[in-house]
């Protein structure tokens, strides 16, 4: 039973590390661009959303709208700015532009909102919970799973079947023969940077309600954002919710053997499976 | 005069310190076919990206009916009616023969009154309609050229550049490709080839340039040029520029 909880929890769990991992498909494993400030941008949207619930008295739904309609306009911004600057075949200079942003992000953070911990009130939400014959099943983990099914699914009809989704895949696969075609990958890309950090507005509102943020812990969502798409397969929407729900259940069963052991166990799936499958679960070589 | 569909003026190019191009100055009218031809390293390819805006040139540069376009992005240039098959095919790996053409139909500049569709293309190549839902990498080279003009061809051109649409193919293929053309350019298309083969480019052209060292050195009508007056031009010769 012990064991059935772990994996219950583990999947309830991936769903939050989904909506990390979705924007970083996207953007690392379709786009090819290293975006460091992944977390840090979800910590901005939480203390965002956390000023405005108490400025404003919103309830988490209110925030979640304003959210996702904020991250999508950051995204755009930053992809308008700067990352379409640093943006080609080479990741690195995409990797260090967003590092150094990333660095100013947490700084900036801390100055407005100091290093105090903070959550959202869900107004009870986030006890809620109903029985399941032997488990008991939280109400806002559930509601995260799903929302990160619809999103995975959203994304990837999105990316299979739209003039956008094909335009993006083709500015992926060679961005001057997409150019030769018609498209303007640039105004591509800020779309797609604008989606991927308006999932991050989901995520937001999600980690704040169930547990708190504060101006540094961007890093840590980032490496599970990675290590999910990483473990599901570059490239592949559907892999990196797989993935994230590999890394959820990892850490869910480590807690229960040893409860310093939880994240470790994470990390370790990660490198089992970057030695044995490096391509990822679902990805090709 | 009327102005012709698309012309270049002097048109220079550069990679970096190296200039590929040395004011080079060619003319395509509508419903013409001309090719370019030229050693490897003539110019040819450079020009057509020239075009395309693929490399940066001067505005004045490039006309299109007698506007100047010179250094628009490429997409901004498909929007205008310049479509290309680029060396090499370059198509959207990953992505189904259907989708490598539906995204030039998604970007297509304004619909011709003979438009291309997707029937009729699969009417032009009959053997992609078969492949559709196959990843293009799958494909021959001859089929993955097909869905490259295929593409070219999606974009609604009034203007078609054609990288050497025959490097790499089997004799039997360049033909079945070849023999599309005349349905191209019947419908109000005009083409620009540029093409390794000289008898071929002759013969599937109603003028040519040849090239050579980023310089036109030979043009006219190709049914009138000699082979001689050709091969002075492509080596060098008696046209060879101090």
């Amino acid at each position: 039973m012990h064991w059935l909880d772990g994996l219950v929890q583990g999947i309830l769990l991936g769903g939050l590390f989904a909506q990390y991992a979705l924007g970083m498909a996207l953007m690392f494993g379709v786009m090819r661009i290293v975006n460091i400030t992944h977390g840090d941008l979800m910590v901005l949207l939480a203390l965002i959303g956390i000023s405005l619930a108490s400025s404003y008295a919103l309830g988490p739904w209110s925030v979640l709208v304003l959210l996702v309609l904020i991250g999508g306009f950051l995204g755009w911004a930053l992809q308008r700015a700067i990352l379409n600057r640093v943006v080609g075949d080479d990741p690195l200079p995409s990797l260090i532009a967003t590092f150094g942003l990333s660095v100013a992000l947490q700084n900036l953070m801390l100055e407005v909102w100091s290093a105090d911990t903070r959550s959202l009130p869900g107004g009870g939400i986030e006890q809620a919970s109903f029985q399941l014959g032997p488990l008991f099943v939280g109400v806002l983990p559930l509601i995260v799973l799903v929302t990160a099914t619809v999103l995975t699914g959203g994304l990837d009809a999105i990316l299979r079947f739209t003039r956008f989704g094909r335009a993006l895949r083709a500015s992926s696969s060679d961005v001057e023969a997409a150019a030769l075609t018609g498209v303007n990958p640039k105004s591509v890309y800020a779309g797609a940077t604008a989606i991927a950090v308006a999932i991050l507005g989901f995520a937001a509102v999600f980690q704040s309600l169930r547990s708190t943020v504060s101006p540094s812990d961007g890093p840590f969502q980032l490496i599970y954002a990675f290590e999910a798409v990483i473990i599901g397969g570059m490239g592949s929407i559907w892999g990196a919710f797989l993935g994230a729900m590999v890394l959820g259940i990892s850490q869910s069963i480590g807690f229960r053997i040893d409860p310093g052991f939880g994240i470790l166990a994470g990390h370790l799936v990660f490198l089992i499976v970057l030695a044995v499958r490096p391509q990822g679960i679902l990805g090709k070589k | 005069m009327t102005e012709p569909l698309l012309s270049t003026t002097g048109l220079v190019a550069r990679y970096g310190l190296f200039q590929a191009l040395h004011g080079v100055d060619i003319t395509l009218n509508a419903g013409e076919v001309v090719s370019l031809i030229g050693a490897n390293g003539a110019g040819k390819s450079t020009l057509l990206k020239s075009i395309m805006g693929l490399i940066s040139v001067g505005r004045d540069m490039v006309r299109l009916d007698g506007v100047p376009v010179g250094g628009s992005a490429p997409h901004k240039m498909v929007g205008r009616g310049v479509a290309i098959v680029p060396e090499g095919r370059r198509l959207f790996a990953g992505m189904s023969v259907e989708d490598n053409l539906r995204v030039a139909i998604d970007h297509a500049g304004p619909m011709q009154p003979n438009g291309w569709t997707l029937a009729r293309v699969f009417a032009l190549f009959p053997i992609l309609q078969e492949k559709r839902k196959v990843p293009v990498e799958s494909l021959s080279g001859g089929q993955q050229q097909m869905v490259a003009i295929g593409r070219a061809l999606l974009n609604q051109p009034r203007i078609l550049l054609c990288d050497e649409i025959s490097l790499g193919l089997a004799p039997k293929v360049v033909k079945e490709i070849y023999a599309a053309l005349p349905s191209i350019s019947a419908a109000g298309t005009a083409i620009i080839l540029v093409e390794q083969d000289v008898s071929l480019a002759r013969s599937a052209s109603n003028r040519l340039y040849c090239m050579l060292e980023g310089r036109v050195t030979l043009s006219g009508n190709s049914a009138d040029i000699t082979r001689d007056a050709i091969s002075d031009a492509y080596f060098g010769g008696s046209h060879a520029l101090a």
